[in-house]
């Protein structure tokens, strides 16, 4: 069950080691999803 | 050097007012959510939600602006890397210009794919050579990518499949197919070799999905796609991709539930690329499209919800990655410069090299042979500059929008066709709005996660975080 965010304000970022290599015709996987 | 910021402050403002001298430029913008606007910094693709009665605080003195002001800099320089220092490390690699289908939105002319020529294998093992040897020169941390691509490949499967066999050690391997071709040895072969398949159907049935995909003759393939896809039902390392176009987005909600039932894992919704005629005649409306695409988005989480299991649609996850860890996207279409001829380069059959496969039916945009032309010199040539060059601060309307680096306005091969020259928008920027502000309304509402791939900020770090409850 969804709880309401109550929070005036949100804001994060995160950062990492740039990898950026597809384009939109194809992805190259990686990480397996759930 | 081009930057994302103005490199030297010479204006005497402190900084201190939000929205003018020095100090952030805080666009609000609605995101179609009840409670929450939207609060971005366009140049460093900063982003924040904020309760609509609070709005004044934050305008007026609130710690926001001084939290963001102490980390400005470090944004800045994130995107000034991600958008200018990135160097090329996968190759869409043409190894026939030939296709066995004429789907109706196909960006390589139809003269080149129906009577075109394959990379004969010595030739493509050379190319191999020459492409392992470069990137041993530029790449430290990880194997380069060669992707084989369309036309179709598999029309030229020994070719490719000597380049796999003595390759496999320099490159990771995938392939992007129309799957018509794909019988069990090939995929017997693909999985031994470790190679990630991309496979295209754009449709949940036959009614729909053979309005674009047609072979020569006129006949759909859809019963064929089907069949290979219970083939590959445990296939790791399989995405399939929907070109979505007028024929289809209507039924998108409906594919997306055909793939999840079929056990797909990772999927694109692709707009269609409106290069060429054909793709433009098909061309779906804005408005209407988004209407659809945020409608199949909705079902992809309705599904998780009821079994546990995430169907991913990675242009889109691409878009809220952009937001929340701009360094942590995967495609690099939606970015400006987009990652056309920085991130990677395509590869025709006869040896030229284009900024990428959107380019290959495009001569001008030849950088030049591989065979013939010292590569980094390719990558240096004045059509690979005009396409790297082409940035959003240089487009109307995008120099003002709020979420320029969070669409990049794609795509330049489609913008210089549609419109005559790199300073073009895209062709699909109301539909980047809608996805936008979904993917805020989602950060809003702690959705996003189930939209991402499990694990997805593993590598990452928080460099910001701020809450006021």
């Amino acid at each position: 069950m969804q709880t309401k965010n109550q929070k005036k304000v949100i804001a994060y970022r995160k950062r990492c080691h740039a990898k950026g290599t597809g384009l939109s015709h194809y992805i190259l996987l990686d990480k397996k999803v759930k | 050097m081009r930057s994302t910021r103005s490199a030297v402050r010479c204006a005497s403002s402190r900084g201190d007012w939000i929205n003018s001298g020095n100090g952030p430029a805080f666009q609000p913008i609605d995101i179609g959510h009840p409670d929450y606007m939207g609060v971005l910094e366009a140049d460093t693709a900063f982003w924040s939600l904020v309760r609509k009665e609070n709005l004044p605080e934050l305008f007026t003195g609130g710690s926001l602006a001084r939290e963001y002001a102490g980390r400005a800099e470090l944004f800045a320089e994130e995107m000034q890397a991600l958008r200018f220092g990135l160097k090329p490390s996968a190759v869409y690699f043409n190894c026939t210009e030939r296709c066995n289908l004429n789907c109706s939105y196909c960006y390589i002319p139809e003269k080149m794919r129906r009577y075109g020529r394959h990379m004969e294998a010595a030739r493509l093992l050379d190319a191999l050579e020459i492409l392992g040897n470069h990137f041993r020169q530029t790449i430290e941390d990880r194997k380069p990518q060669i992707i084989f691509h369309g036309a179709e490949p598999l029309m030229n499967r020994e070719a490719m499949f000597a380049g796999i066999r003595a390759y496999r050690d320099v490159f990771r391997f995938g392939i992007q197919t129309n799957a018509v071709l794909l019988d069990r040895e090939t995929v017997g072969f693909l999985k031994e070799h470790e190679v990630s398949i991309g496979i295209s159907i754009d449709g949940p049935d036959m009614q729909v999905s053979d309005r674009t995909r047609v072979n020569w003759n006129a006949e759909g393939v859809f019963d064929k796609l089907k069949s290979v896809l219970d083939e590959l039902r445990d296939q790791s390392n399989l995405s399939v991709i929907c070109t979505v176009t007028s024929q289809n987005m209507r039924d998108l909600t409906r594919l997306v539930e055909f793939y999840h039932q079929a056990g797909v894992e990772v999927c694109m919704l692709n707009p269609v690329r409106c290069t060429l005629e054909g793709a433009r005649q098909i061309k779906p409306p804005d408005e209407e499209l988004a209407h659809h695409y945020l409608a199949a988005l909705d079902r992809t989480y309705q599904l998780y919800q009821e079994t546990g299991r995430k169907l991913i649609v990675a242009n889109f996850a691409n878009i809220i990655l952009s937001i929340v860890a701009p360094s942590a996207r995967r495609l690099m279409c939606d970015i400006s410069p987009c990652g056309a001829g920085r991130c990677f380069f395509a590869l025709a059959p006869n040896g030229d090299v284009f900024p990428c496969s959107e380019f290959i039916g495009l001569p001008a945009f030849t950088g030049g042979n591989l065979f013939e032309s010292d590569l980094n010199q390719i990558l240096e040539s004045e059509p690979f500059g005009l396409v790297k060059g082409r940035r959003v601060e240089d487009i109307i309307p995008c120099r003002s929008c709020a979420i320029r680096h969070f669409c990049g306005s794609p795509c330049p091969a489609e913008a210089f066709e549609m419109g005559g020259t790199m300073q073009c928008p895209g062709a699909f920027c109301g539909l980047y709005e809608q996805q936008v502000r979904y993917a805020l309304r989602l950060l809003a509402d702690q959705k996003s996660d189930a939209y991402l791939w499990d694990g997805w900020d593993h590598e990452t770090e928080n460099v910001f975080q701020y809450e006021q409850i």
